[in-house]
């Protein structure tokens, strides 16, 4: 086995687990609502990237162009549906009254709200761009080792994980929203009685997380097949990170990342793909049923502990 | 496998008895005593009547108020997935059929009879595909049925084609060895396609193959045949690696290529996520040449990814669009004037297309719509003019002699054919012996049981 | 002491707060639509009775849900693991033996198996302290795992006895439900399989009313509302979610057997995500705590996604999302609790709209 191949197989699989994972951690861990749509939300970025790039803009432009596609459908999702604001805004100017109840911390509905628009989304892009669209090309081409390559596009992708969870770090520790935001998450009402804009943060932080499905999607194109159907690859990596991950989102989602990532690299190095697949959803069960409260819970027993000391 | 065959035997038997049954339990409804007067007698009553009615249909599987369609037309079921994972198959499947059908009806039809047809749309659910064909059979008494792209709902949909004693063409590119008195395979087996793309990068580029197969049924038979034509071949398989579908990410296949360093890989990939493997197969710098049964021609990856991702990718096919023919080019236009908008046309629409007209020139020659008699027909071995060239059917075993192509994939994503031959597919007539003509089967068969080399999976 | 009251006591175990209908009214309704259900293959016929069959089968499978999600507050998307479960050991059995016998207990073993399976993972899961959204992404992880392996099985060292798994394109030719021994054997399909699956449907509903009304079933509904109170208040929470787990795991691999039989075959779609998720929206459009909710939102739904599907539109799938999302964001209750809630309005006051209690 070739050290250079588990590594660079360990950060792609790291890459994808975390950047899959991370929109949907964001949007759970501070509002309750699990977005089983991710996926689709994820395609919309990468659709939107495509399209552009394909119409001439620069890679980069084009990916930038798919990260606001994504955070303003997101931002569209989160007003008619998610909250209702919109469509109740319209309800109690015709019918007097407001249809709809806000899905926050409605659990289980917003799944099946979220599934739904999985569906929509899933189909509605493929009766308006058709079964598939020109695909684009992985750019920056190969590194050589020995008798190895590896694209260094994929590698790059790691880094950007990287640093896209110190970015989210620091916006929610060290600005205004981020103090904000965690108030919010932690009692609503303290937060509201102490003139936060509950409402506003549920709604940043709902166009924060959808930004974050369409860089997925946007850092993706070059390399996935961009196909309508493609919201469902990243679906299961996404849900078990978070909730091995446990509370904790971003702390989290890098432990769960670090951790399904090295599993993952190492069964399919040994064993083959399909190993690899089965020991990381293995590994998931045991870790959900020996740490109620996921590898963040683990980390503060353990650092509870040494304080105790 | 004989005990397998024997077994699907039985169940059909069962079938039949149980059709009995039903009749006898509505004939003991009939006689309930009617002489208690309150609603019970009511619905005893009507009971009654529709035992009498249904006695008097005899047969029909319908009842006093499900009429079924008028038999007038000459009706075909379609089921061609438009929606769903494998709508990008489905659709072209859809839309050469639906020509067929138009090219048929505008000469006056069967039989002086306008084709009329079933087409729901299955979404690539397998389980609506069983809805969807009972209703086909039973409900719109379908004369000849078209459905489904891959082997799995070939085989959900079967057990009710046969117990139904429905006329099926099956036309996908398949794993082969499908031997069924009421299925004819209009694809290319993977014996077909393997056999002539193998032979070919093994004289070109050397004996040492690496394969990497999709992670199923269709990759794991494929393998299995690539070991059979390797040993056919003298050639030397270095090593075999399964990849599961959902599988989007290929940086340690790659890296297992480059360690084996083979002449050739055998790259039989499957479905939207085993796409991405050739994207990054080029951005990794790996550029052993390829063969392949399963891409280019199903799923036209030379049109949708950006070159080179398929520079050097070899395959073996009954058809590719760029086949450089007049019949073709007559072929491509008259596609594409009716859907102006489709994308490629891939080797199952084409199968689709040459075997409704099959269908329509057996009934025109026994001079009805019978199924039974059609099928003697077909199984008499019959010839069709397709847009690949002028093929037959082995009517012994329901499948076609193809006219199989080397297609070559270039730099720029143009497309060659580098080699051409006639392929019957052997497998049913020489290696099992079977014959449909002869006995009566519904059996699949693997080459497993009849080769040592198929049989040393892993 | 005349037969209304008869009939009034017949109903008393199958009626409570923790159902809807609980009236005379609905009792006669309810009799009135059996009946037509009953007499449905005679009006259409065959064919149509074994279509309907499958709606029927599907609504054991949501009701299977609807008890252990709607009335004790799980969860789960891995119903569909003991239906494939029972399925695929259904197959296993009758196709190994293939005698009429084996094939009629190969019902009964398909369940215990399924129900076996139901009680490994809840035990896994319960007596782990697993809970809330945990649950339900293990199940979902289970599924997923089930969905893997099974694809996978399609080479000739995964035959077990003389029968392959089968791998994606499953396993073909398994015999119809039997009943009874040798030639005698009723072997049930089309008009018989119906009627068969209409009482089983009955019969578990009627079990399921008289459980959760009962003393069970206000323990049920506690630890959903409470799991801390309850737990204070004596009961052993996790034995209580254990055995409703386990009672819905057993439902659902009765309608495992009853699909694997009416179509003949079972492959690993079973285990698909699309197929995990399907019998949450049934009950979430039925109102999870509704078990008539269940019945009848997936019997409508699958009948109108059938209809869809026949149509041959491309926006068939748009529609059914369309759906779901409006009764989600508009009835959160669900359809049926929603119009109970509307005929009581009307028959009492017109301001009592109070429906999110504990008894709903």
């Amino acid at each position: 086995m070739n050290p250079f191949n588990l590594f660079f197989q360990f950060a792609d699989s790291f890459a994808f687990i975390v950047l899959s994972a991370v929109g949907l951690a964001v949007i759970f861990g501070m509002m309750g609502v699990i977005n089983l749509g991710h996926g689709e939300f994820i395609m919309i970025g990468a659709y939107g990237t495509t399209l552009v790039a394909n119409a001439g803009a620069p890679l980069v432009a084009a990916m930038i162009v798919g990260v606001i596609v994504t955070a303003v459908f997101g931002f569209l999702v989160e007003r008619t549906i998610v909250s209702g604001a919109a469509i109740n805004w319209v309800a109690e100017r015709t019918l007097g009254r407001s249809v709809i109840e806000p899905l926050y911390d409605r659990l289980l509905d917003s799944m099946v709200a979220t599934w739904a628009i999985g569906l929509i989304l899933t189909q509605g892009v493929r009766i308006v761009f058709g079964n598939s669209i020109p695909q684009l090309n992985t750019p920056l081409g190969s590194i050589q080792y020995g008798g190895f390559s590896y694209s260094v596009y994929r590698l790059v992708l790691s880094l950007v994980a990287v640093c896209v969870l110190v970015g989210l770090y620091a916006v929610f520790t060290h600005t205004k929203f981020g103090v904000r935001a965690r108030a919010t998450i932690q009692d609503p009402e303290t937060a509201r009685s102490l003139g936060v804009n509950t409402d506003e943060m549920y709604t940043t932080t709902f166009v924060i997380g959808s930004a974050l499905a369409g860089l997925t999607g946007a850092l993706y194109a070059p390399s996935l097949t961009v196909v309508p159907s493609m919201g469902t690859s990243f679906l299961v990596e996404a849900f078990v990170a978070v909730v091995v991950g446990g509370p904790s989102v971003l702390f989290g989602t890098t432990l769960s990342g670090g951790l399904l990532g090295a599993i993952n690299a190492l069964f399919t190095n040994l064993y083959g793909t399909f190993f690899g697949q089965i020991a990381m959803l293995l590994t998931a069960i045991l870790v959900i049923r020996l740490l109620s409260n996921g590898l963040t819970g683990l980390v503060e027993t353990v650092r509870d502990r040494k304080v105790g000391e | 496998m004989e005990e397998n065959a024997h077994s699907l035997g039985e169940v059909e038997k069962k079938t039949v008895n149980t059709v009995e049954t039903d009749q006898k339990s509505r004939n003991n409804v009939r006689q309930l005593d009617p002489s208690s007067r309150n609603r019970r007698e009511f619905l005893a009553a009507s009971a009654a009547a529709a035992g009498t009615v249904l006695a008097g249909c005899s047969g029909s599987t319908s009842g006093i108020l499900g009429g079924s369609s008028d038999d007038e037309a000459v009706t075909l079921g379609i089921l061609e997935d438009r929606s769903g994972n494998f709508a990008l198959n489905g659709t072209p499947k859809y839309n050469a059929s639906m020509l067929a059908v138009e090219e048929f009806n505008e000469e006056g039809g069967i039989l002086d009879k306008e084709i009329e047809t079933f087409t729901p749309d299955p979404q690539s659910d397998n389980s609506r595909y069983q809805e969807l064909t009972r209703q086909a059979i039973q409900r719109e008494n379908v004369d000849a049925l078209w459905a489904g792209y891959s082997s799995a709902t070939r085989e959900t949909i079967r057990p009710i084609v046969d117990r139904n004693e429905q006329l099926y063409f099956y036309t996908t590119q398949y794993e082969g060895g499908v031997c069924d008195q009421y299925t004819f395979c209009m694809g290319a087996t993977a014996r077909q396609q393997l056999g002539s793309v193998f032979p070919y990068m093994v004289e070109e580029f050397g004996s040492n193959v690496y394969t990497i197969a999709a992670d199923y049924n269709f990759g794991q038979l494929s393998a299995d045949w690539v070991r059979v034509l390797a040993d056919e071949t003298d050639a030397n398989i270095m090593d075999e690696e399964f990849i599961p579908l959902s599988v989007t990410d290929f940086g340690s296949t790659i890296n297992n290529i480059q360690e084996t360093d083979p002449d050739f890989v055998m790259a039989l990939l499957v479905g939207q996520n085993h796409t991405s493997f050739w994207n990054q197969r080029t951005s990794a710098g790996l550029d052993i040449p390829m063969g392949t049964s399963t891409v280019m021609a199903q799923g036209y990856q030379h049109q949708r990814l950006d070159p080179p991702a398929m520079a050097d990718v070899y395959g073996g096919f009954n058809y590719m669009q760029e086949i450089p023919t007049d019949r073709n080019q007559s072929f491509r236009e008259r596609y594409y004037e009716k859907f102006p908008d489709a994308d490629y046309i891939n080797e199952e629409a084409v199968n689709n297309y040459f075997s409704i007209k099959m269908y329509a020139e057996a009934a025109e020659a026994v001079g009805s719509t019978d199924q039974a008699d059609i099928i003697e027909e077909l199984e008499s071995g019959v010839n069709v003019s397709a847009p690949e060239g002028d093929i037959s059917l082995q009517g012994s075993i329901h499948h076609m002699t193809h006219n199989m192509r080397v297609f070559r994939c270039d730099e720029e994503h143009n497309i060659t054919v580098e080699a051409q031959e006639m392929i019957p597919e052997q497998f049913l007539s020489e290696t099992v012996g079977a014959d449909l003509t002869e006995k009566d089967e519904t059996t699949q068969y693997v080459p497993a049981n009849f080769y040592e080399e198929a049989n040393t999976t892993q | 002491m005349g037969p209304a009251s008869a009939f009034d006591r017949a109903r008393a175990p199958f009626e409570g707060p923790n159902t809807a209908g609980n009236t005379r009214g609905f009792w006669i309704g309810f009799l009135a639509v059996f009946a037509v259900l009953l007499i449905y293959p005679l009006l259409f016929g065959a064919y149509a009775a074994s279509n309907a069959a499958q709606f029927l089968f599907s609504a054991i499978l949501g009701l299977s849900l609807c008890f252990v999600w709607g009335y004790a507050g799980i969860l789960s998307f891995g119903q569909v693991v003991f239906y494939g479960i029972a399925g695929y050991t259904f197959g296993l059995l009758s196709l190994n033996f293939g005698s009429a016998l084996v094939t009629t207990l190969a019902l009964p073993a398909a369940v215990a198996i399924a129900t076996l399976g139901a009680f490994v993972l809840g035990y896994f899961m319960f007596y782990g302290e697993v809970r809330d959204v945990y649950v339900t992404i293990l199940t979902l992880v289970v599924t997923l795992v089930l969905y893997t392996f099974m694809g996978q099985t399609a080479g000739s060292e995964w035959t077990i006895g003389s029968v392959a798994l089968g791998g994606f394109n499953g396993m073909p030719a398994i015999p119809n439900l039997t009943l009874g021994v040798d030639e005698s054997a009723l072997r049930l399909s089309g008009a018989t399989f119906y009627w068969f699956t209409l009482l089983s449907l009955a019969v578990i509903y009627l079990g399921l009313r008289a459980l959760v009304n009962g003393r069970f079933g206000y323990t049920m509904v506690a630890v959903r509302e409470d799991e801390d109170r309850t737990q204070m208040l004596g009961y052993d929470v996790r034995r209580v979610k254990l055995l409703v787990f386990v009672i819905g795991g057993a439902l659902a691999g009765f309608a495992g057997v009853l699909y694997a039989t009416w179509g003949n075959y079972i492959n690993p779609d079973v285990f698909g995500i699309t197929f995990a998720s399907i019998p949450v929206v049934w009950v979430t459009v039925g109102g999870r705590r509704s078990l008539l909710g269940a019945i009848v939102a997936t019997v409508a739904i699958e009948w109108f996604r059938q209809q869809l599907a026949v149509t041959g539109s491309q926006y068939a799938i748009v529609v059914v999302g369309a759906l779901l999302l409006a009764v989600v964001l508009v009835l959160p209750e669900g359809v049926v609790p929603w119009m109970r809630a509307r005929l009581r309005n009307r028959s009492e006051h017109p301001q009592s709209t109070d429906s999110t209690g504990v008894v709903e």
